[in-house]
């Protein structure tokens, strides 16, 4: 399988096209992508913070985690739909950069970290539910997912300011290249546009 | 405005976050999306209460009181970046429309959600939560999604037409 073959075929692809040809499709579905990762990290930290004592300590954390963590999942799919079509949209460059490498790992890291707590500590929760705070495994975990989640956002930010100046200088194919230049318009322009960035 | 914003970009402060603009604004928009996820969560769970899909567990009051300070205190951390992000660049933003509509909708939903936490705090015992009141929890919900929306459409205020004051310029 040729990596670069299926990347080049999600961008030419129907629905990118779409997207790409449409001043709002885009920017709309940056909104949502923001709105969905909003509440996935703002319902994770709610539970995180439980676990270290910090906040809602008075509730059940079994009873608190499964009424809450079922939004976070639903938020989250919004969240990878909406990134996957923004990712189709200009697939080779978003695959090359850095940044985007970078976040792909840390949801690696933040799934292998739930993993972890599930696997282990979840399955005791009768014996600290009531506590203040979880074992230290537990706030481990926690602080753990803070921080990752924390970088998700950075990221993710770093994509959009890195990727418009990919396109600049990665030296494109030449009869792609006028196509290329006339999609790039979602591409952010300030009123005075010092830099180029998304 | 377009003068202002222009000896705004001329001020210290914004001249040193333009030469250092590969790192200060992403660093202070992200700031800022940490602070839309503490604000739109916390908005949120309040917001299911009162529609009594999440946290019937608690009382109207534990989950304001719980999540309340938090909403409030992520509010003075985006104004806080927000202002940042406007000194840095502030032809990008002052200059456009759907950044005057955001901040419109901002001191709406601020001052729902103000005088709501007051209402309850006021309130002996646990308010009955009313249909009216559900009504309140959608449409702040909404208010809250629209100014994010807008906050992104910042950068792409062209799909305005000439409403942008960019066109007119």
């Amino acid at each position: 399988m040729d990596i670069d073959a299926i990347l080049r075929w999600l961008e030419a692809s129907a629905l990118a096209t779409r997207i790409r040809d449409s001043l709002y499709i885009f920017p709309f579905l940056e909104s949502i992508h923001v709105i969905g990762l909003a509440l996935v990290f703002g319902t994770i930290g709610i539970v995180d913070l439980r676990l270290l004592g910090v906040a809602s300590t008075a509730r059940p954390f079994k009873r608190m985690a499964s009424d809450i963590l079922k939004w976070t999942w639903i938020a989250f799919a919004l969240t990878a739909l909406t990134g996957s079509l923004m990712f189709i949209t200009n697939a080779g460059v978003y695959y090359h950069n850095f940044y985007f490498r970078a976040k792909m790992a840390l949801l690696v890291l933040a799934a292998i970290n739930m993993l972890s707590f599930e696997l282990t500590l979840g399955r005791s929760v009768h014996r600290w539910d009531k506590a203040t705070a979880a074992p230290p495994a537990g706030r481990t975990v926690a602080v753990l997912s803070l921080v990752i989640w924390i970088s998700v956002i950075f990221a993710g930010r770093l994509i959009g300011f890195t990727t418009s100046r990919a396109k600049e200088v990665a030296p494109t194919p030449a009869d792609l290249n006028l196509e290329e230049l006339f999609q790039a318009a979602p591409a952010e322009s300030g009123t005075t546009a010092p830099s180029q960035k998304k | 405005m377009k003068q202002f914003a222009e000896w705004l970009s001329t001020t210290f402060l914004s001249v040193f976050i333009q030469n250092h603009n590969s790192w200060a604004i992403p660093t202070i928009q992200s700031i800022h999306i940490v602070g839309i996820a503490i604000v739109l969560g916390s908005v949120f769970m309040i917001d299911l209460r009162l529609l009594g899909w999440a946290g019937m567990d608690q009382t109207l009051r534990q989950t304001t009181n719980r999540f309340g300070p938090w909403l409030m205190g992520a509010l003075w951390l985006m104004l806080a970046t927000g202002i940042l992000m406007v000194i840095g660049e502030p032809v990008r933003e002052l200059m456009t429309f759907s950044f005057w509509l955001k901040m419109f909708l901002v001191a709406v939903g601020t001052v729902i959600a103000a005088v709501f936490q007051r209402k309850v705090r006021k309130h002996q015992g646990d308010p009955v939560v009313s249909g009216p009141l559900k009504s309140l929890a959608v449409l702040t919900f909404l208010i809250w999604a629209c100014i994010i929306i807008l906050g992104r459409l910042i950068a792409y205020d062209h799909i305005w037409g000439s409403w942008s004051p960019a066109a007119k310029s």
